[in-house]
Protein backbone atom coordinates (compact mmCIF):
# COMPACT_ATOMS: atom_id res chain seq x y z
CA UNK A 1 0.00 0.00 0.00
CA UNK A 2 2.79 2.48 1.01
CA UNK A 3 4.19 1.61 -2.10
CA UNK A 4 1.06 2.41 -4.37
CA UNK A 5 0.89 5.64 -2.69
CA UNK A 6 4.25 6.42 -3.63
CA UNK A 7 3.62 5.48 -7.10
CA UNK A 8 0.53 7.61 -7.35
CA UNK A 9 2.80 10.55 -6.18
CA UNK A 10 6.22 10.32 -8.36
CA UNK A 11 4.69 12.81 -11.13
CA UNK A 12 3.82 14.94 -8.33
CA UNK A 13 7.24 14.86 -6.79
CA UNK A 14 9.40 14.69 -10.16
CA UNK A 15 7.56 18.16 -11.33
CA UNK A 16 8.65 19.61 -8.29
CA UNK A 17 11.67 18.79 -8.14
CA UNK A 18 12.22 19.76 -11.84
CA UNK A 19 10.34 23.26 -10.75
CA UNK A 20 12.91 23.27 -8.29
CA UNK A 21 15.40 22.90 -9.70
CA UNK A 22 14.30 25.18 -12.71
CA UNK A 23 13.55 27.69 -10.39
CA UNK A 24 16.79 29.78 -9.82
CA UNK A 25 18.12 29.82 -13.23
CA UNK A 26 14.42 31.41 -14.45
CA UNK A 27 14.91 34.08 -11.88
CA UNK A 28 18.51 34.87 -12.63
CA UNK A 29 17.92 35.00 -15.80
CA UNK A 30 14.73 37.47 -15.66
CA UNK A 31 15.94 39.45 -12.90
CA UNK A 32 19.75 39.47 -14.93
CA UNK A 33 21.55 39.77 -11.17
CA UNK A 34 22.06 37.66 -8.40
CA UNK A 35 20.30 39.13 -5.90
CA UNK A 36 16.97 37.66 -5.90
CA UNK A 37 18.67 34.22 -5.39
CA UNK A 38 20.13 35.29 -2.13
CA UNK A 39 16.55 36.20 -1.30
CA UNK A 40 15.38 32.79 -2.40
CA UNK A 41 19.02 31.43 -0.22
CA UNK A 42 17.16 32.89 2.74
CA UNK A 43 13.83 32.02 2.13
CA UNK A 44 15.45 28.33 2.62
CA UNK A 45 17.40 29.01 5.56
CA UNK A 46 13.65 30.69 7.33
CA UNK A 47 12.33 27.31 5.78
CA UNK A 48 14.29 25.34 8.11
CA UNK A 49 14.10 27.69 11.11
CA UNK A 50 11.05 27.92 11.22
CA UNK A 51 10.24 23.90 10.67
CA UNK A 52 12.14 24.40 14.11
CA UNK A 53 9.90 26.59 15.68
CA UNK A 54 6.81 24.50 14.35
CA UNK A 55 7.51 21.03 16.09
CA UNK A 56 7.60 23.41 19.13
CA UNK A 57 4.39 25.65 18.65
CA UNK A 58 2.80 24.32 16.27
CA UNK A 59 3.03 20.38 17.03
CA UNK A 60 3.76 20.43 21.11
CA UNK A 61 1.74 23.51 21.65
CA UNK A 62 5.23 25.16 23.32
CA UNK A 63 5.04 28.65 22.63
CA UNK A 64 8.77 30.78 22.23
CA UNK A 65 8.99 34.19 21.81
CA UNK A 66 12.83 33.91 21.67
CA UNK A 67 13.54 31.82 18.74
CA UNK A 68 15.93 33.97 17.51
CA UNK A 69 18.03 33.52 20.33
CA UNK A 70 18.77 30.29 18.86
CA UNK A 71 19.43 31.43 15.43
CA UNK A 72 22.23 33.31 16.49
CA UNK A 73 23.62 31.01 19.09
CA UNK A 74 24.07 28.61 16.18
CA UNK A 75 25.31 31.40 14.17
CA UNK A 76 27.56 32.99 16.39
CA UNK A 77 29.36 29.41 17.59
CA UNK A 78 30.02 28.70 14.22
CA UNK A 79 31.76 32.15 13.49
CA UNK A 80 33.56 33.12 16.47
CA UNK A 81 34.87 29.49 16.52
CA UNK A 82 36.36 29.81 12.71
CA UNK A 83 37.68 33.28 13.92
CA UNK A 84 39.34 32.23 17.10
CA UNK A 85 40.59 29.00 16.78
CA UNK A 86 40.13 28.75 12.69
CA UNK A 87 38.10 25.93 12.57
CA UNK A 88 37.02 24.99 9.69
CA UNK A 89 33.19 25.51 8.74
CA UNK A 90 31.94 21.62 8.65
CA UNK A 91 33.09 21.36 12.00
CA UNK A 92 31.92 24.60 13.05
CA UNK A 93 28.06 24.49 11.64
CA UNK A 94 28.06 21.06 13.81
CA UNK A 95 29.26 22.69 16.71
CA UNK A 96 26.93 25.71 16.60
CA UNK A 97 23.92 23.80 15.56
CA UNK A 98 24.89 21.25 18.71
CA UNK A 99 25.66 24.39 21.14
CA UNK A 100 22.01 25.41 20.30
CA UNK A 101 20.58 22.28 20.70
CA UNK A 102 21.84 21.49 24.08
CA UNK A 103 21.41 25.56 25.23
CA UNK A 104 17.56 24.24 23.69
CA UNK A 105 17.09 21.31 26.08
CA UNK A 106 18.94 22.97 29.35
CA UNK A 107 16.12 25.95 28.88
CA UNK A 108 13.43 23.07 28.44
CA UNK A 109 14.48 21.67 32.03
CA UNK A 110 12.52 25.00 33.75
CA UNK A 111 10.54 25.93 30.55
CA UNK A 112 8.36 22.41 30.55
CA UNK A 113 6.71 23.34 33.75
CA UNK A 114 5.94 26.48 32.48
CA UNK A 115 2.23 27.28 30.92
CA UNK A 116 1.08 29.75 28.40
CA UNK A 117 1.83 33.25 28.95
CA UNK A 118 4.53 31.97 31.85
CA UNK A 119 6.14 29.94 28.96
CA UNK A 120 6.36 32.81 26.84
CA UNK A 121 7.30 35.51 29.26
CA UNK A 122 10.62 33.05 29.92
CA UNK A 123 11.03 32.66 26.25
CA UNK A 124 10.88 36.44 25.81
CA UNK A 125 13.43 36.98 28.92
CA UNK A 126 15.71 34.03 27.26
CA UNK A 127 15.63 35.93 24.30
CA UNK A 128 16.47 39.54 26.02
CA UNK A 129 19.38 37.94 27.90
CA UNK A 130 21.01 36.57 24.82
CA UNK A 131 20.72 39.97 22.81
CA UNK A 132 22.59 41.77 26.13
CA UNK A 133 25.09 38.86 26.64
CA UNK A 134 26.09 39.29 22.78
CA UNK A 135 25.84 43.07 22.91
CA UNK A 136 28.03 43.01 25.96
CA UNK A 137 29.98 40.08 26.07
CA UNK A 138 32.45 39.52 28.92
CA UNK A 139 35.95 41.00 27.67
CA UNK A 140 33.82 42.02 24.17
CA UNK A 141 35.05 38.26 22.77
CA UNK A 142 31.63 38.70 20.74
CA UNK A 143 32.97 41.88 19.21
CA UNK A 144 29.48 43.09 20.85
CA UNK A 145 27.21 45.59 18.95
CA UNK A 146 29.89 45.51 15.85
CA UNK A 147 28.82 42.04 15.33
CA UNK A 148 31.20 39.43 13.45
CA UNK A 149 32.26 39.50 10.10
CA UNK A 150 33.09 35.78 8.84
CA UNK A 151 34.07 33.66 5.99
CA UNK A 152 31.76 31.97 3.50
CA UNK A 153 31.59 28.48 2.53
CA UNK A 154 34.56 27.92 0.53
CA UNK A 155 32.83 25.61 -2.44
CA UNK A 156 30.22 28.24 -2.49
CA UNK A 157 31.99 31.09 -1.99
CA UNK A 158 29.33 34.16 -3.63
CA UNK A 159 27.85 32.03 -6.07
CA UNK A 160 24.28 32.48 -4.81
CA UNK A 161 23.32 29.56 -7.73
CA UNK A 162 25.35 27.35 -6.18
CA UNK A 163 24.37 28.12 -2.46
CA UNK A 164 20.35 27.45 -3.82
CA UNK A 165 21.14 23.93 -4.50
CA UNK A 166 23.08 23.33 -1.49
CA UNK A 167 20.64 24.68 0.81
CA UNK A 168 17.49 23.65 -1.18
CA UNK A 169 19.21 19.81 0.10
CA UNK A 170 19.24 20.11 3.67
CA UNK A 171 15.72 21.64 3.60
CA UNK A 172 15.00 18.59 1.80
CA UNK A 173 16.43 16.49 4.36
CA UNK A 174 15.11 18.68 7.13
CA UNK A 175 11.46 18.10 5.71
CA UNK A 176 12.15 14.39 5.29
CA UNK A 177 13.19 14.58 9.14
CA UNK A 178 10.02 16.30 10.47
CA UNK A 179 7.69 14.30 8.26
CA UNK A 180 9.00 10.99 9.31
CA UNK A 181 9.22 12.48 13.20
CA UNK A 182 5.97 13.97 13.52
CA UNK A 183 4.32 10.33 11.48
CA UNK A 184 5.66 8.27 14.73
CA UNK A 185 4.83 7.41 18.66
CA UNK A 186 6.76 10.63 19.05
CA UNK A 187 4.83 13.08 17.01
CA UNK A 188 2.14 11.90 18.46
CA UNK A 189 3.37 12.34 21.88
CA UNK A 190 3.94 15.83 20.46
CA UNK A 191 0.45 16.67 19.55
CA UNK A 192 -1.15 14.92 22.53
CA UNK A 193 0.62 16.97 24.68
CA UNK A 194 -0.96 20.19 22.96
CA UNK A 195 -4.50 18.47 22.44
CA UNK A 196 -4.95 17.95 26.57
CA UNK A 197 -1.24 17.50 28.58
CA UNK A 198 -3.49 15.95 31.07
CA UNK A 199 -4.79 13.34 29.23
CA UNK A 200 -1.33 12.98 27.67
CA UNK A 201 0.44 12.14 31.21
CA UNK A 202 -2.62 9.49 31.82
CA UNK A 203 -1.89 7.50 28.19
CA UNK A 204 1.50 6.39 29.51
CA UNK A 205 2.99 9.72 27.82
CA UNK A 206 6.28 10.61 29.76
CA UNK A 207 5.09 14.48 29.21
CA UNK A 208 8.25 16.49 30.86
CA UNK A 209 10.41 14.14 28.14
CA UNK A 210 8.25 14.88 25.34
CA UNK A 211 8.61 18.56 26.08
CA UNK A 212 12.50 18.79 26.39
CA UNK A 213 12.90 16.57 23.24
CA UNK A 214 10.76 18.99 21.65
CA UNK A 215 12.24 21.90 22.15
CA UNK A 216 16.09 19.87 21.96
CA UNK A 217 14.85 19.35 18.47
CA UNK A 218 13.04 22.61 17.89
CA UNK A 219 16.67 24.52 18.79
CA UNK A 220 18.54 22.28 16.46
CA UNK A 221 16.94 23.22 13.57
CA UNK A 222 16.77 26.76 14.17
CA UNK A 223 20.45 26.70 15.29
CA UNK A 224 21.41 25.26 12.27
CA UNK A 225 19.53 27.56 9.86
CA UNK A 226 22.02 30.49 12.18
CA UNK A 227 25.26 28.43 11.29
CA UNK A 228 23.92 28.12 7.54
CA UNK A 229 22.58 31.76 7.54
CA UNK A 230 25.67 33.50 8.94
CA UNK A 231 27.62 31.86 6.45
CA UNK A 232 25.80 32.74 3.55
CA UNK A 233 25.87 36.30 4.63
CA UNK A 234 29.25 36.26 5.94
CA UNK A 235 27.94 39.00 8.68
CA UNK A 236 25.91 39.11 11.58
CA UNK A 237 24.94 41.52 14.58
CA UNK A 238 23.22 41.00 18.39
CA UNK A 239 19.95 42.82 16.98
CA UNK A 240 19.62 39.50 15.04
CA UNK A 241 18.34 38.14 17.98
CA UNK A 242 16.42 40.70 19.15
CA UNK A 243 12.44 40.70 19.94
CA UNK A 244 11.99 41.37 15.76
CA UNK A 245 13.48 38.61 14.63
CA UNK A 246 11.70 36.20 17.25
CA UNK A 247 8.48 37.64 16.77
CA UNK A 248 9.18 37.59 12.53
CA UNK A 249 9.87 33.61 12.86
CA UNK A 250 6.46 33.15 14.74
CA UNK A 251 4.46 35.85 11.99
CA UNK A 252 5.54 33.61 9.53
CA UNK A 253 4.74 30.49 10.89
CA UNK A 254 1.22 31.59 11.86
CA UNK A 255 0.49 33.13 8.53
CA UNK A 256 1.18 29.93 7.03
CA UNK A 257 -0.34 28.14 9.09
CA UNK A 258 0.97 25.57 12.15
CA UNK A 259 1.24 22.20 12.53
CA UNK A 260 1.82 21.64 8.88
CA UNK A 261 5.05 20.83 6.23
CA UNK A 262 3.00 23.18 3.64
CA UNK A 263 1.83 26.31 6.21
CA UNK A 264 5.97 26.29 7.03
CA UNK A 265 6.89 26.98 3.56
CA UNK A 266 4.07 28.99 2.54
CA UNK A 267 4.01 31.81 5.09
CA UNK A 268 8.20 31.95 4.68
CA UNK A 269 7.82 32.75 1.33
CA UNK A 270 4.77 35.29 1.42
CA UNK A 271 6.59 36.84 4.81
CA UNK A 272 9.86 36.84 3.07
CA UNK A 273 8.65 38.15 -0.32
CA UNK A 274 6.38 40.69 1.10
CA UNK A 275 9.19 41.71 3.51
CA UNK A 276 11.53 42.54 0.85
CA UNK A 277 8.34 44.11 -1.09
CA UNK A 278 8.07 47.10 1.56
CA UNK A 279 11.79 47.17 1.80
CA UNK A 280 11.94 50.76 1.71
CA UNK A 281 9.32 50.88 4.38
CA UNK A 282 11.64 49.12 7.23
CA UNK A 283 11.30 51.38 10.14
CA UNK A 284 7.72 50.04 10.30
CA UNK A 285 8.46 46.31 9.57
CA UNK A 286 7.24 45.68 13.56
CA UNK A 287 4.09 47.33 12.45
CA UNK A 288 3.15 44.96 9.27
CA UNK A 289 4.31 41.93 11.44
CA UNK A 290 1.17 43.16 13.73
CA UNK A 291 -1.18 43.66 11.33
CA UNK A 292 -0.54 40.68 9.31
CA UNK A 293 -0.67 38.83 12.82
CA UNK A 294 -4.02 39.82 13.70
CA UNK A 295 -5.32 39.23 10.30
CA UNK A 296 -4.63 36.03 10.83
CA UNK A 297 -5.49 35.71 13.74
CA UNK A 298 -8.88 36.86 13.36
CA UNK A 299 -9.83 35.95 9.67
CA UNK A 300 -7.59 33.13 8.87
CA UNK A 301 -7.05 30.69 11.82
CA UNK A 302 -5.40 28.27 10.68
CA UNK A 303 -3.09 30.25 8.43
CA UNK A 304 -3.25 30.55 4.50
CA UNK A 305 -2.48 26.70 3.92
CA UNK A 306 -5.54 26.25 6.70
CA UNK A 307 -7.42 28.46 4.56
CA UNK A 308 -6.97 27.11 1.00
CA UNK A 309 -7.13 23.60 2.35
CA UNK A 310 -10.68 24.74 3.87
CA UNK A 311 -11.57 26.42 0.22
CA UNK A 312 -10.34 23.05 -1.47
CA UNK A 313 -12.72 20.60 0.86
CA UNK A 314 -15.93 23.21 0.29
CA UNK A 315 -15.24 22.63 -3.40
CA UNK A 316 -14.75 19.19 -3.43
CA UNK A 317 -17.98 18.76 -0.86
CA UNK A 318 -19.86 21.23 -3.35
CA UNK A 319 -18.83 18.68 -6.64
CA UNK A 320 -19.73 15.76 -4.73
CA UNK A 321 -23.20 17.15 -3.84
CA UNK A 322 -23.71 17.88 -7.59
CA UNK A 323 -22.09 14.61 -9.24
CA UNK A 324 -24.18 12.18 -6.88
CA UNK A 325 -27.19 13.81 -4.83
CA UNK A 326 -28.52 10.29 -4.45
CA UNK A 327 -25.67 8.83 -2.81
CA UNK A 328 -24.66 11.87 -0.71
CA UNK A 329 -28.65 12.11 1.01
CA UNK A 330 -28.02 7.63 1.64
CA UNK A 331 -25.45 8.77 3.41
CA UNK A 332 -27.49 11.14 5.51
CA UNK A 333 -30.07 8.65 6.09
CA UNK A 334 -27.54 6.05 7.08
CA UNK A 335 -25.72 8.62 9.61
CA UNK A 336 -29.40 10.18 10.97
CA UNK A 337 -30.33 6.37 11.66
CA UNK A 338 -27.62 5.38 13.93
CA UNK A 339 -27.69 8.62 16.36
CA UNK B 1 -4.34 -7.50 42.43
CA UNK B 2 -5.26 -3.78 42.85
CA UNK B 3 -5.63 -3.00 46.04
CA UNK B 4 -5.27 0.08 48.10
CA UNK B 5 -4.57 0.06 51.83
CA UNK B 6 -5.62 2.91 54.22
CA UNK B 7 -5.72 5.77 51.13
CA UNK B 8 -6.17 9.08 52.59
CA UNK B 9 -6.19 12.04 50.73
CA UNK B 10 -6.17 15.76 52.98
CA UNK B 11 -6.68 18.80 50.72
CA UNK B 12 -5.29 21.18 53.08
CA UNK B 13 -7.20 20.49 55.86
CA UNK B 14 -10.26 18.86 53.77
CA UNK B 15 -10.14 15.21 53.96
CA UNK B 16 -11.53 14.19 50.53
CA UNK B 17 -10.73 9.91 50.97
CA UNK B 18 -10.30 8.84 54.34
CA UNK B 19 -8.23 5.63 55.23
CA UNK B 20 -10.39 3.77 52.05
CA UNK B 21 -8.91 0.24 51.78
CA UNK B 22 -10.34 -1.89 48.39
CA UNK B 23 -9.22 -4.65 46.86
CA UNK B 24 -9.77 -5.59 43.21
CA UNK B 25 -9.82 -9.34 41.81
CA UNK B 26 -8.27 -9.71 38.99
CA UNK B 27 -10.90 -10.62 36.13
CA UNK B 28 -14.04 -9.33 37.62
CA UNK B 29 -15.66 -6.02 37.54
CA UNK B 30 -15.46 -4.39 40.75
CA UNK B 31 -17.57 -0.74 41.12
CA UNK B 32 -17.24 2.09 43.62
CA UNK B 33 -20.80 3.91 43.88
CA UNK B 34 -21.95 6.76 46.13
CA UNK B 35 -23.47 10.03 46.44
CA UNK B 36 -22.00 12.89 44.88
CA UNK B 37 -18.64 14.02 46.66
CA UNK B 38 -18.24 10.82 48.27
CA UNK B 39 -14.42 11.03 46.98
CA UNK B 40 -14.60 8.29 44.36
CA UNK B 41 -13.42 10.50 41.64
CA UNK B 42 -10.21 11.54 44.48
CA UNK B 43 -9.91 7.62 44.82
CA UNK B 44 -9.48 7.29 41.07
CA UNK B 45 -7.13 9.60 40.44
CA UNK B 46 -4.87 8.95 43.30
CA UNK B 47 -4.71 5.12 42.26
CA UNK B 48 -3.74 6.72 38.49
CA UNK B 49 -0.93 8.97 39.75
CA UNK B 50 -2.94 12.54 39.13
CA UNK B 51 -2.63 13.09 42.97
CA UNK B 52 -0.28 11.75 45.18
CA UNK B 53 -2.24 10.30 48.63
CA UNK B 54 -1.16 11.66 51.65
CA UNK B 55 -0.90 8.70 53.35
CA UNK B 56 -1.76 5.06 52.60
CA UNK B 57 -0.49 2.43 49.77
CA UNK B 58 -1.96 1.76 46.13
CA UNK B 59 -0.10 -1.68 45.25
CA UNK B 60 -0.70 -3.53 41.96
CA UNK B 61 0.79 -6.75 42.25
CA UNK B 62 3.12 -6.45 44.68
CA UNK B 63 4.19 -3.30 43.34
CA UNK B 64 4.07 -0.06 44.89
CA UNK B 65 2.49 2.52 42.96
CA UNK B 66 1.59 5.24 45.56
CA UNK B 67 3.64 8.97 44.51
CA UNK B 68 4.33 8.26 40.81
CA UNK B 69 4.00 9.76 38.32
CA UNK B 70 0.58 9.34 35.29
CA UNK B 71 2.71 8.02 32.72
CA UNK B 72 4.22 5.40 34.76
CA UNK B 73 1.25 4.21 36.35
CA UNK B 74 0.04 3.73 32.88
CA UNK B 75 3.32 1.47 32.08
CA UNK B 76 3.00 -0.41 34.72
CA UNK B 77 -0.21 -1.89 34.06
CA UNK B 78 -3.48 0.73 34.67
CA UNK B 79 -5.69 2.09 32.47
CA UNK B 80 -8.15 5.16 32.89
CA UNK B 81 -10.77 6.67 31.22
CA UNK B 82 -12.22 10.57 32.38
CA UNK B 83 -15.25 11.68 33.88
CA UNK B 84 -15.07 14.72 32.27
CA UNK B 85 -14.23 13.59 28.25
CA UNK B 86 -10.80 14.02 27.77
CA UNK B 87 -9.53 13.43 24.32
CA UNK B 88 -7.20 15.24 22.06
CA UNK B 89 -9.91 16.46 19.90
CA UNK B 90 -7.99 17.54 17.00
CA UNK B 91 -6.21 14.01 16.48
CA UNK B 92 -8.24 10.89 14.24
CA UNK B 93 -9.92 8.45 16.11
CA UNK B 94 -6.98 5.88 15.00
CA UNK B 95 -4.65 8.32 16.71
CA UNK B 96 -6.08 8.99 19.98
CA UNK B 97 -5.83 4.92 20.46
CA UNK B 98 -2.19 5.00 18.43
CA UNK B 99 -1.32 7.28 21.78
CA UNK B 100 -3.14 5.29 24.19
CA UNK B 101 -0.57 2.63 22.85
CA UNK B 102 2.67 4.63 23.89
CA UNK B 103 3.85 2.80 26.95
CA UNK B 104 3.87 -0.04 25.06
CA UNK B 105 6.51 1.01 21.60
CA UNK B 106 9.43 0.48 21.01
CA UNK B 107 11.24 2.35 18.74
CA UNK B 108 13.11 5.41 19.71
CA UNK B 109 13.77 8.75 18.75
CA UNK B 110 16.27 8.36 16.45
CA UNK B 111 14.20 5.31 15.25
CA UNK B 112 11.16 7.75 15.12
CA UNK B 113 13.72 10.56 13.40
CA UNK B 114 15.38 7.79 10.56
CA UNK B 115 11.90 5.85 9.87
CA UNK B 116 14.12 2.65 10.48
CA UNK B 117 12.99 -0.80 9.64
CA UNK B 118 12.32 -1.20 13.34
CA UNK B 119 9.72 1.39 13.39
CA UNK B 120 8.09 0.90 10.21
CA UNK B 121 7.29 -2.77 11.22
CA UNK B 122 6.11 -1.78 14.35
CA UNK B 123 3.75 1.03 13.21
CA UNK B 124 2.48 -1.24 10.45
CA UNK B 125 2.08 -3.71 13.28
CA UNK B 126 -0.10 -0.94 16.05
CA UNK B 127 -2.28 0.38 13.26
CA UNK B 128 -3.52 -2.95 12.43
CA UNK B 129 -3.75 -3.17 16.17
CA UNK B 130 -5.71 -0.36 16.68
CA UNK B 131 -8.12 -1.12 13.71
CA UNK B 132 -9.34 -4.06 15.37
CA UNK B 133 -9.53 -2.17 18.64
CA UNK B 134 -12.02 0.12 17.13
CA UNK B 135 -13.86 -2.82 15.43
CA UNK B 136 -14.32 -3.98 18.60
CA UNK B 137 -16.57 -0.80 19.65
CA UNK B 138 -17.67 -0.47 16.38
CA UNK B 139 -16.11 2.59 15.67
CA UNK B 140 -13.65 1.74 12.46
CA UNK B 141 -15.58 3.59 10.42
CA UNK B 142 -14.56 7.11 12.09
CA UNK B 143 -10.93 5.86 12.16
CA UNK B 144 -9.99 9.09 10.13
CA UNK B 145 -12.25 11.31 11.35
CA UNK B 146 -11.22 13.91 14.25
CA UNK B 147 -12.41 12.45 17.30
CA UNK B 148 -14.20 15.96 18.13
CA UNK B 149 -16.61 14.98 15.20
CA UNK B 150 -17.92 11.93 17.03
CA UNK B 151 -21.40 11.80 19.01
CA UNK B 152 -21.21 11.41 23.13
CA UNK B 153 -21.57 8.26 23.57
CA UNK B 154 -19.37 6.98 20.83
CA UNK B 155 -16.61 9.17 22.62
CA UNK B 156 -16.96 7.61 25.48
CA UNK B 157 -16.36 4.62 23.75
CA UNK B 158 -13.18 6.01 22.38
CA UNK B 159 -11.99 6.92 25.39
CA UNK B 160 -12.58 3.04 26.46
CA UNK B 161 -10.66 1.53 23.97
CA UNK B 162 -7.81 4.18 24.16
CA UNK B 163 -7.51 2.96 27.68
CA UNK B 164 -7.34 -0.82 26.32
CA UNK B 165 -4.77 0.12 23.61
CA UNK B 166 -2.01 0.19 26.21
CA UNK B 167 -2.66 -3.40 26.71
CA UNK B 168 -3.35 -2.44 31.16
CA UNK B 169 -4.22 -5.35 33.65
CA UNK B 170 -6.55 -2.86 35.00
CA UNK B 171 -8.63 -0.60 33.34
CA UNK B 172 -10.86 2.35 35.44
CA UNK B 173 -14.06 3.78 33.90
CA UNK B 174 -14.87 6.81 36.03
CA UNK B 175 -18.86 7.05 34.53
CA UNK B 176 -18.79 5.28 31.53
CA UNK B 177 -22.47 5.03 30.87
CA UNK B 178 -22.75 9.04 31.50
CA UNK B 179 -24.39 10.78 28.62
CA UNK B 180 -25.45 7.87 26.99
CA UNK B 181 -28.85 6.69 25.83
CA UNK B 182 -30.86 3.69 26.85
CA UNK B 183 -29.51 1.25 23.62
CA UNK B 184 -25.94 2.72 24.17
CA UNK B 185 -26.22 1.39 27.97
CA UNK B 186 -27.34 -1.96 26.92
CA UNK B 187 -24.21 -2.12 24.43
CA UNK B 188 -22.08 -0.78 27.17
CA UNK B 189 -23.44 -3.29 29.86
CA UNK B 190 -22.23 -6.23 26.32
CA UNK B 191 -18.62 -4.23 25.84
CA UNK B 192 -17.54 -4.41 29.71
CA UNK B 193 -18.59 -7.96 29.79
CA UNK B 194 -16.28 -7.90 26.39
CA UNK B 195 -13.65 -6.44 27.92
CA UNK B 196 -13.76 -8.90 31.02
CA UNK B 197 -13.32 -11.76 28.57
CA UNK B 198 -10.04 -10.05 26.98
CA UNK B 199 -8.13 -10.96 30.34
CA UNK B 200 -8.58 -6.91 31.77
CA UNK B 201 -10.01 -6.52 34.89
CA UNK B 202 -12.11 -3.46 35.56
CA UNK B 203 -12.70 -0.55 38.59
CA UNK B 204 -15.96 0.90 37.25
CA UNK B 205 -17.17 4.42 38.83
CA UNK B 206 -20.79 4.96 38.04
CA UNK B 207 -24.18 6.22 39.24
CA UNK B 208 -26.29 4.09 37.07
CA UNK B 209 -27.80 1.77 39.39
CA UNK B 210 -29.36 -0.67 37.01
CA UNK B 211 -26.04 -1.27 34.83
CA UNK B 212 -24.15 -1.41 38.17
CA UNK B 213 -26.57 -3.77 39.62
CA UNK B 214 -25.91 -5.85 36.23
CA UNK B 215 -22.53 -5.74 35.29
CA UNK B 216 -20.70 -5.79 38.87
CA UNK B 217 -19.31 -8.64 41.07
CA UNK B 218 -18.54 -6.41 43.87
CA UNK B 219 -19.50 -3.30 44.74
CA UNK B 220 -17.48 -0.45 47.30
CA UNK B 221 -20.09 2.05 48.77
CA UNK B 222 -18.11 5.95 49.34
CA UNK B 223 -19.39 8.27 51.73
CA UNK B 224 -17.95 11.18 52.54
CA UNK B 225 -14.67 9.87 52.34
CA UNK B 226 -14.96 6.73 54.08
CA UNK B 227 -15.81 3.37 53.15
CA UNK B 228 -19.41 2.92 54.04
CA UNK B 229 -20.07 -0.80 52.78
CA UNK B 230 -19.21 -3.20 50.65
CA UNK B 231 -20.34 -6.49 49.30
CA UNK B 232 -22.30 -8.00 45.91
CA UNK B 233 -24.89 -6.31 44.54
CA UNK B 234 -27.57 -7.82 46.49
CA UNK B 235 -25.59 -7.57 49.70
CA UNK B 236 -25.60 -3.84 49.10
CA UNK B 237 -29.17 -3.81 47.28
CA UNK B 238 -30.38 -4.51 51.09
CA UNK B 239 -27.94 -2.15 52.89
CA UNK B 240 -30.29 0.17 54.94
CA UNK B 241 -26.74 2.33 55.63
CA UNK B 242 -26.27 2.61 51.85
CA UNK B 243 -30.12 3.42 51.31
CA UNK B 244 -30.41 6.27 53.68
CA UNK B 245 -27.12 7.25 51.77
CA UNK B 246 -28.62 7.41 48.40
CA UNK B 247 -32.03 8.87 49.80
CA UNK B 248 -31.24 11.17 52.69
CA UNK B 249 -31.12 9.71 55.44
CA UNK B 250 -33.54 8.98 58.02
CA UNK B 251 -32.86 11.13 61.45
Amino acid sequence: MNILNIQKKLPLIVGLAVLLCALPFLVRFVAGNQYPLLIMCIILIYIIAVSGLDILFGYSGQISLGHAAFFTLGAYTSGLLNIYFNLPLYLTIPAGTILATLIGALLAYPASKLKFHFLSLATVAFGEITYYFLYKSPGGFTRDFKGINVISIGFLGEDYLKWYFFLLAFVVIVLLGKTSLIKSRTGRAFISIRENTHAADGMGINVRKNKIIAFAVSAFLTGLAGALYVHLIKYISPETSMQKQSVLFLTMLLFGGTASIMGTIMGVVCIEVLMEAIRPLQEYQMLFYGVLLLIVIVALPGGIYGGLKNVAQNIRKAALKRLGRNTDNQKKVEKGGEA
Amino acid sequence: MLETNNVTINFGGLIAVNNVSIKVQPHKITALIGPNGAGKTTLFNCISGVYKPTSGEVILDGQHLEGKRGFQINAAGIARTYQVINLFWKMSVLENVLVGMNSRLKASFWDSLLSTKKKREEERRIHERAHELLQFVHLDEYADAPAASLSYGKQRLLEIVRGLASDPKVILLDEPAAGMNTAEKAELDILLNKIIEMGVTILVVEHDMKLIMDVSDYIYVLCNGMLLAEGDPDKIQKNPEVIAAYLGGDE
